[in-house]
């Protein structure tokens, strides 16, 4: 259903764009007609689950890839994620700083806070985090967010 | 291809600089393809920001070896943990695995490797021999030539990928809409761009390729970080093979390494399909069929054999036509564009170097993948058993800094994360990502072939139908289409 509503969203953008000048297509028709073209196969997967539905047919073969784990970690490894982002583009400190704060939380949570993983977790972080502002700022010549 | 030429190549390759990114670059990929969970395509991509700072034949050096080491180093995972390191070797683990674990791991990797080498040249000698014709062969195509060809390409891809040709179909012009926002390159007038300012630069390639492939790579394994893989020890022994065992095998590695060049150069299969249909084809052809699955030579033989002659097969049309045949070519494609290398048929004439450069380049990364893992694949092996719990945060860290090193900033990282979840959504719904990286990739270029074909035209479509190329590559791409609909029909009518 979503991506029905994202290409029927880009049809009305392109559609409001005027005809080429001096060339036949103009910039709207090509993602016009692949949007139209999208929104025709999300219709024939969605009604094609409807008849599924209707008829009572079987459960798709193939069984979902992640069967093992918990979405918990990943849920929060994005939220984490997206904090460590967040603060980088307010630029609070400076990304060896975040990031090293960053590696260590999720090295901690992904191995479960157990606390052997402490000592390697902050010498990892540290190395990974400091070692690659250095690398990039130094070497490289990039200008890390700040 | 002139041999002094390629010579040349290959002397600028042992320069110390650009043979240390070789090294360096098929290490890295035999690392990160035997490590589960990562990728090739997501190593080329998050490496792609430091080829950056390399000169365009270094860059392309780098990544051509990380690319062939990649694919190689899938089989130590599939091996001995029976997790196939790249989706291209897991055929390897129906017969590697049962080898490891009745006490020959070092033999199951042998035969690998080796097989792997073996592939990798057969796929080289097609790829040195029939570059040159077929670019020339393209160099008379004209846009609609080229527009019918990615289109079709397109259609082959969607029909290929896992799962139904609709859900296929809309990943690829998924993929061919999000390449279009930004200023139309034709008439300089802003689309897509919701008034935002910072989509009028469009959406950058790595971003969108760091957040499909690393993102979504990271998000899954997250689900079951605490799995711990439980460990083989490695042996030494049998990794060479002897003259004896190439008089056994070496119709099967000739025949699974040509099967899999073949199917490399197909636009759209790459390397899973072709070790597929090589271990199908030795097993349909095999005295002993039933040893299949339970730790058969032959089966590992033809595995890895095929799957590495994909690379020089899919290099073929990268380097002579611009098209992709997997997933790392579209990426490829796109580190190419980013080094400002056009692929196609004038690459021959106007970076005659590059395409000598890949071509030296794909011969030595091979020669250099088969020394490293017969001498340190013991090594290597152990590195698969690194606690994913710290290997995803820093793999996270680099999207990051890899998005954000593009063009210096934060909206690219934010774009990498947004594709990332987009892309995670997709596969939750079955939809498959291949398609959409690269109709991401060849969208641009088919946009414009079309128009600049109809301003010659002036608006007028018929040369798809009345020009044979075109018409040809149209009436295929109908085929790919109606095939599984005709199938279908096929099916309900014979079971009613």
């Amino acid at each position: 259903m979503g991506r029905r509503h994202i290409c029927a969203i880009l049809w009305a953008q392109v559609s409001r764009l005027p005809q080429g000048n001096f060339e036949p297509l103009g910039s709207g028709r090509v993602p016009k007609w692949t949007a139209a073209i999208d929104m025709v196969c999300c219709l024939a997967v969605i009604f094609a689950w409807f008849r599924q539905l209707w008829i009572g047919a079987e459960k798709d073969a193939h069984p979902d890839e992640n069967v093992g784990g918990t979405p918990r970690t990943a849920l929060l490894l994005g939220v984490l994620t997206g904090i460590y982002v967040g603060l980088l583009d307010i630029g609070m400190a400076s990304l060896g700083l975040i990031t090293f704060w960053f590696l260590t939380l999720l090295i901690l949570r992904l191995e479960s806070f157990r606390c052997r993983v402490l000592v390697p977790a902050l010498i990892t972080a540290a190395i990974a985090a400091f070692g690659a502002e250095y690398l990039f700022t130094n070497v490289f010549v990039v200008d890390l967010p700040k | 291809m002139d041999p002094a030429a390629l010579g040349g190549a290959i002397l600028h390759i042992a320069q110390p600089w650009t043979f240390f990114v070789l090294v360096i670059g098929t290490l890295l990929g035999i690392v990160v393809g035997a490590i589960p969970g990562l990728s090739g395509a997501m190593l080329i991509a998050l490496t792609l920001p430091l080829t950056f700072y390399m000169q365009q034949f270094d860059a392309v050096v780098h990544l051509i070896s990380m690319y062939v080491g990649a694919i190689s180093g899938g089989l130590i995972s599939a091996t001995l943990l029976r997790m196939p390191g790249t989706p291209a070797s897991v055929m390897t683990t129906f017969d590697g695995y049962p080898m490891a674990q009745s006490g020959r791991p070092g033999r199951a990797l042998g035969l690998g490797i080796t097989a792997s080498f073996v592939g990798g040249m057969v796929a080289w000698v097609v790829l040195l021999t029939i570059n040159k014709p077929l670019s020339i062969l393209e160099t008379r195509f004209g846009p609609f030539e080229y527009f019918t060809l990615i289109m079709m390409a397109m259609v082959l891809i969607a029909s290929v990928s896992k799962g139904s040709l609709v859900k296929g179909l809309i990943s690829g012009l998924l993929g061919m809409l999000v390449s279009m926002p930004g200023v139309d390159p034709a008439t300089g007038m802003p689309r897509l761009t919701f008034d935002w300012y910072m989509l009028i630069g469009g959406l950058q390639l790595l971003p969108v390729l760091i957040g499909t492939f690393a993102v979504i790579q990271i998000i899954k394994d997250s689900f079951d970080v605490a799995a711990k893989p439980e460990r083989t020890k490695v042996d030494t022994g049998g990794v060479l093979m002897s003259p004896r065992d190439f008089r056994r095998h070496g119709v099967n590695m000739m025949r699974s390494s040509l099967i899999g060049t073949w199917i490399g150069i197909l636009p759209g299969i790459g390397a899973s399909i072709g070790s597929v249909v090589a271990y199908t084809t030795a097993k349909n052809v095999s005295s002993k069929p039933e040893a299949f699955g339970t730790g058969s030579e032959e089966g590992i033989i033809a595995s890895e054999a095929a799957n590495n002659a994909t690379v020089g097969g899919a290099l073929t049309p990268l380097i002579a036509m611009g098209l992709t045949g997997s997933v790392i070519d579209a990426i490829l494609i796109g580190a190419l564009m980013i080094h400002s290398i056009q692929p196609g048929p004038t690459l021959f004439l106007t970076n005659n170097d590059i395409v000598l450069g890949m071509i030296a380049a794909c011969l030595l990364a091979n020669i250099m993948m088969w020394l490293m893992m017969t001498s340190s694949v013991k090594y290597i092996a152990r590195l698969i058993y690194l606690p994913r719990g710290f290997v995803l945060p820093i793999v996270m860290m680099f999207c990051v800094i890899g998005s954000y090193a593009l063009n210096n900033t934060m909206f690219d990282v934010w774009v990498m994360l947004g594709f990332g979840v987009v892309g995670f959504l997709l596969e939750k719904a079955r939809i498959p990502l291949g398609p959409f990286v690269i109709g991401f990739v060849l969208a641009p270029l088919a946009e414009e072939k079309l128009r600049s074909g109809l301003m010659m035209t002036a608006g007028d479509f018929s040369p798809i139908f009345t020009r044979p190329f075109p018409l040809a590559f149209t009436l295929i791409a109908v085929a790919l289409l109606l095939w599984p609909i005709l199938g279908d029909w096929r099916r309900k009518r014979s079971g009613s």
